[in-house]
């Protein structure tokens, strides 16, 4: 089934990740692929990516600055993106994992029901990659179905590694597939607004047409719920 | 943040021996430690090169050193930041001085 949307009932997705630069580095070209579709969208920071290791090449932040910077950086990368809605919980970076679990499901739940969205994106609350992304995830996750009386969750995945999905447990029809080719320019507008976290990747910054080759034509989504009716594999909605 | 000048950030340690200092302390990839407050006896720099050691004594039976620090500033707020990079701007250590706390 696809949801059509139209002008009087706008299409909706809700992502909750854990940094600024989640949403540009992982699925950057399905955002920008949305908002060109005139899906509204919400991204929730649950940090400011406040304790990154990386502090601009050559360095220009120090611990103290990096909050605000990577704040105005997220703006700027949400504009790029077409990403309305952005939304910070002020949790300190590294520490999602200890934040009171039922305290950020119900904040997440709370937003599920305001915003009611088709979709919700987050991360997988086991192959997250970092302790700040399994936290996120899983709270997303528990919040969703707690919540949910419409719309599907999918995690995010990084580059192609769902190419593959045997390898995590998951068959070929749990992945969605985005085809953001059409999107990367915004990608790449995304990546360097980043620029405090992309000024050390070379490639980043060369000539835009080299830059571009760099990514990958798809971006990979697993389904929240493997049981769900079978829904398209290229779209989200 | 400015390339350490040795006599510069000694002498801006040790502004902070005798009174009550909140501190910031890391190492980025491993730990951080932030508003531990602690009364400061003694203050050093040590190191000859581009990357400086940094101790305090505290409390009358407390040590922190740290190494590899290689920029520091006094920020707007009167804050020490002293912070260790690697030649890319990854930052490697972080040690920070203030009279009030840090923003949790």
């Amino acid at each position: 089934m696809t949801i059509q949307g139209n002008a009087n009932t706008p299409r909706k997705l809700l992502a909750v990740f854990a940094h600024p630069d989640d949403e540009t580095f992982i699925c950057g070209g399905t955002f920008a692929k949305y908002a060109a579709e005139g899906v509204e969208m919400t991204l929730v920071s649950a940090t400011r990516g406040e304790m990154g290791r990386r502090m601009g090449n050559p360095p220009y932040l120090n611990r103290e600055t990096m909050a605000a910077a990577r704040e105005q950086e997220l703006r700027e990368a949400c504009a790029c993106l077409g990403i309305g809605n952005l939304i910070f919980f002020d949790i300190r970076d590294k520490t999602v994992e200890f934040e009171d679990e039922r305290s950020l499901e119900g904040r997440i739940e709370a937003l599920i029901r305001d915003i009611a969205p088709d979709v919700v994106l987050t991360f997988h609350e086991r192959y997250g990659g970092h302790p700040d992304h399994c936290a996120i995830g899983k709270a997303t996750t528990a919040a969703f179905w707690r919540s949910a009386r419409k719309g599907a969750l999918y995690f995010i995945t990084f580059g192609d590694a769902m190419e593959r999905p045997e390898r995590y447990g998951y068959k070929r029809k749990d992945v969605v597939k985005i085809d953001v080719q059409a999107y990367q320019s915004a990608k790449l507008a995304a990546f360097r607004a980043h620029r405090c976290q992309t000024e050390i990747d070379e490639w980043v910054w060369l000539a835009d047409n080299e830059a571009l080759s760099r990514f990958g034509r798809h971006e990979y989504f697993l389904k929240g719920d493997v049981q769900a009716a079978q829904r398209a594999n290229t779209d989200l909605f | 943040m400015l390339p350490i000048n040795k006599p510069q950030a000694e002498a801006e340690l040790r502004k902070f021996v005798g009174a009550d200092a909140y501190i910031h302390s890391e190492a980025t990839s491993f730990v951080f430690v932030r508003n531990f407050k602690v009364k400061v006896t003694h203050a050093f720099i040590a190191g000859e090169s581009s990357s400086y050691r940094a101790a305090l004594r505290f409390d009358g039976h407390g040590w922190l050193r740290m190494e590899a620090l290689t920029h520091y500033e006094v920020d707007e707020f009167g804050r020490l930041l002293l912070a260790g990079y690697d030649d890319r701007g990854r930052m490697n250590v972080a040690l920070h001085l203030g009279k009030e706390p840090f923003p949790e």
